[in-house]
């Protein structure tokens, strides 16, 4: 049986509970950047035991890992400048206030 | 029980553990190190799982983004030392049962799922590089280039967002009083 594997998968749906917990319950812009980077970290965990474990002659996974951590980078990018727009114009990041993007 | 499910296990339960603490703490520096910590864990599960190159990746990657993250907490929020003990959370009911109902359905369907023969013989950590080197400047070159310019230009979307808003005609404030256009003075 695949413990290792299993142990390893549950960590990853740990984290990303928490991280759909935080991105959910936070009202701060930064505090929801860390919930989904803690959802893209559990993705990440997943990809790096899937190759591990189960194919680790297709070395494509590993590029795959590449990719998720640049999507990590540009999250952070996007968010980082959004925040700085939204602090610069409206002199906070609280999305409570920040009602009028519902459109 | 294996030394690798030991180790696995303990960074496992590091990586969690401090991920609950960044949404439990109400010092925003506190939260920042906790995330750096998790991921951190995390990158010593990869080395665990003889990754080595992602692993040492992900720790040196994280330590840079989370470092910065630390910065912009402390500049944009209200109350980043946590002294006020502000709450900054909302929806509590639906973000909890959220948050169990994914943890739920991933951990339901890691038990369950038939995931097959375990490998055992994996290539070198100097034979995955050499064949991560190939593979991103072979077959999947276009992919790899492609990651590259959109982190490019989300850098120059991102500079180009902030340096804007400063241009930005304030919004309608109530009115301070005749000294108010001092302010704008240079």
């Amino acid at each position: 049986m695949a413990i290792e594997l299993i142990v390893t998968l549950i960590m990853a749906a740990g984290l990303f509970g928490t991280g759909v917990y935080g991105a959910l319950s936070q009202t701060n812009l930064v505090m929801i950047m860390m919930g989904i980077e803690l959802i893209l970290a559990a993705g990440l965990l997943n990809l790096v035991a899937f190759w591990r474990y189960l194919h680790p002659e297709a070395i494509e996974a590993q590029m795959f890992v590449l990719i998720v951590m640049t999507v990590m980078a540009v999250e952070m990018a996007v968010g980082f400048g959004v925040a700085i727009a939204r602090f610069r114009s409206r002199g906070s990041v609280e999305m409570e206030e920040a009602r009028e993007l519902k459109g | 029980m294996s030394v690798q499910l030991v180790f696995l296990l303990a960074f496992g339960l590091a990586a969690v553990w401090f991920g609950i603490v960044v949404f439990r703490t109400h010092s925003m520096v506190r939260s920042a190190l906790a995330l750096l910590f998790s991921q951190t864990a995390i990158g010593a599960m990869f080395l665990v799982m003889q990754t080595e190159f992602l692993g040492v990746l992900q720790i040196m990657m994280m330590a840079t983004e989370m470092s910065i993250m630390a910065i912009f907490m402390v500049m944009f929020m209200m109350d980043p030392g946590g002294l006020g003990e502000m709450d900054m959370k909302h929806q509590r009911k639906l973000s909890l049962g959220a948050g169990i109902l994914a943890f739920a359905g991933a951990t339901a369907l890691a038990l369950l799922a038939d995931w097959g023969p375990i490998a055992t013989e994996i290539p070198d950590a100097g034979e995955q590089v050499r064949l991560l080197g190939f593979e991103l400047l072979g077959r999947s070159m276009l992919i790899f280039e492609s990651a590259g310019l959109t982190i490019l230009t989300a850098m120059i979307a991102a500079t180009a967002m902030a340096v804007q808003a400063a241009n930005r005609p304030e919004p309608a404030a109530p009115d301070r009083g005749p000294d108010r256009g001092k302010q704008h003075g240079h």
